[in-house]
């Protein structure tokens, strides 16, 4: 029997889970919301996660039903992400390992969404769909690596999603994706966008500049509504990405797919809970790599931003 | 037992800005804790701050040096910060185990 803590604090949530052999005994999380049109920023985002997480930890152990002792290893996110946000996490993982005598482990955040997906799927080749607000690739898993076949070459879908829903002022709460995503369901006029696949990749920064110019020109003439701008851009990103999805599946004879962070909370996909950012993925990742043999040594455990 | 933030700090005048800090820990193990929670993490600014930190008997040191003062404040600001959150931590979640 292996238990392992998870803590993951990358971008605006904050997450420590405990899974004890693939079974989730707690998973609690918060989440930094700005107002509408401000999107986080690192050491606002810092000083949130720093505020709470003390908390956060107390709940996942208590939540667990387990003392510090019952605990095999302690996994946290190394990187990619923003790093003052990472580094609050990355000091309380290193010192409860410490204080605990438990090995440390430093997990690789996109890595973590992936196990978290394979766990919940049971799926077992899946080409990969990992997108969200830092990210967007699609992965598959090739001679014992995990190996980007396409991904985007400038934002991350998530981004532009969060960047539009800014332009227009949406609110934040939940999140801005959801929002857009109960805005489309409203809308009835299909506004054409760029389509921007090239080849085995995706653009999205064309996208977002173009509909924020059409949203200052659109809405104000009466053109069409926010509900319209809403429903276009989320037909026009997610056509792109089955693209290139279904691109890479056909490289890889691969006949399912996994989507993974958040923009996977989308209509297209199921356990949304676990998409989101969260500390029992990070946990999940980490019993992979403990199961395998591999430790972060204190020396090594530094953060990094990509 | 504890850590209590009695840290003495300086700050010379000097061409080159200085700053020391030196955090007693009621004991060498557990600043040494401390010691290798904070010391991973580069700088995030790539010129122009220089940071040791060091651990004698059950205090841990810091020492500065800084192309300005600005740049001094900055580092010290944010490593004051990272320091009470494992200081917090240790008090929340310590005693250290036993080795």
């Amino acid at each position: 029997m292996t238990v392992v803590i998870g803590f993951e604090g990358s971008a605006n949530k904050i997450g420590i889970g405990i899974i004890r052999d693939g079974e989730v005994l707690s998973n609690p999380r918060r989440t930094y919301i700005t107002p509408p049109g401000q999107g986080f920023l690192p050491s606002d985002t810092a000083r949130h996660h720093r505020a709470v997480i003390l908390t956060v930890l107390k709940e996942a152990l208590e939540q667990a039903g387990l003392k510090p002792a019952d605990i095999d290893c302690v996994a946290y996110t190394k990187g990619p992400g923003m790093g003052a946000p990472l580094v609050t996490v990355a000091l309380v993982a290193r010192t409860v390992s410490q204080l605990w005598g438990k090995p440390l482990l430093g997990v690789n955040h996109c890595i973590g969404h992936i196990e978290m997906g394979r766990l919940i799927t049971k799926a077992n080749n899946p080409t990969v769909l990992y997108v969200s607000g830092g990210n967007t690739q699609v992965i598959a898993y090739s001679e014992r690596r995990y190996r980007i076949f396409g991904e985007t070459i400038d934002i991350a879908v998530g981004n532009c999603l969060d960047r539009f829903a800014r332009v227009i002022k949406i609110s934040n709460d939940p999140s801005p994706g959801y929002n857009i995503e109960q805005m489309a369901k409203k809308g009835s006029q299909y506004v054409e966008l760029p389509y921007t696949v090239k080849g085995m990749d995706v653009s999205f920064s064309g996208i977002l500049s173009y509909i924020e110019d059409a949203a200052h020109k659109m809405l104000s003439s009466g053109q069409c509504t926010s509900e319209d701008l809403c429903f276009s851009l989320q037909e026009t990103l997610f056509s792109m990405l089955v693209e290139i999805t279904e691109r890479a599946m056909a490289h890889c004879g691969s006949q399912e797919v996994l989507i993974v962070g958040g923009v996977g909370c989308n209509k297209y996909a199921e356990a949304f809970k676990f998409c989101i950012d969260n500390g029992a993925m990070i946990a999940q990742a980490g019993w992979e790599m403990f199961r395998s043999g591999q430790v972060t040594e204190l020396e090594d455990s530094w953060i990094t931003q990509r | 037992g504890t850590p209590r933030g009695q840290g003495r700090a300086t700050q010379l005048s000097s061409p080159f800005p200085v700053c020391s800090l030196d955090v007693p820990f009621p004991s060498s193990r557990e600043a040494t804790i401390a010691l290798r929670s904070l010391s991973p993490d580069k700088e995030p600014r790539k010129g122009g701050i220089s940071k040791l930190i060091t651990v004698s008997g059950s205090t841990l040191s810091v020492r500065w040096s800084a192309d300005e003062a600005r740049i001094l404040r900055v580092s010290v600001n944010s490593f004051l910060d990272h320091l009470s959150l494992v200081m917090e931590t240790m008090e929340m979640f310590g005693p250290p185990v036993a080795v």
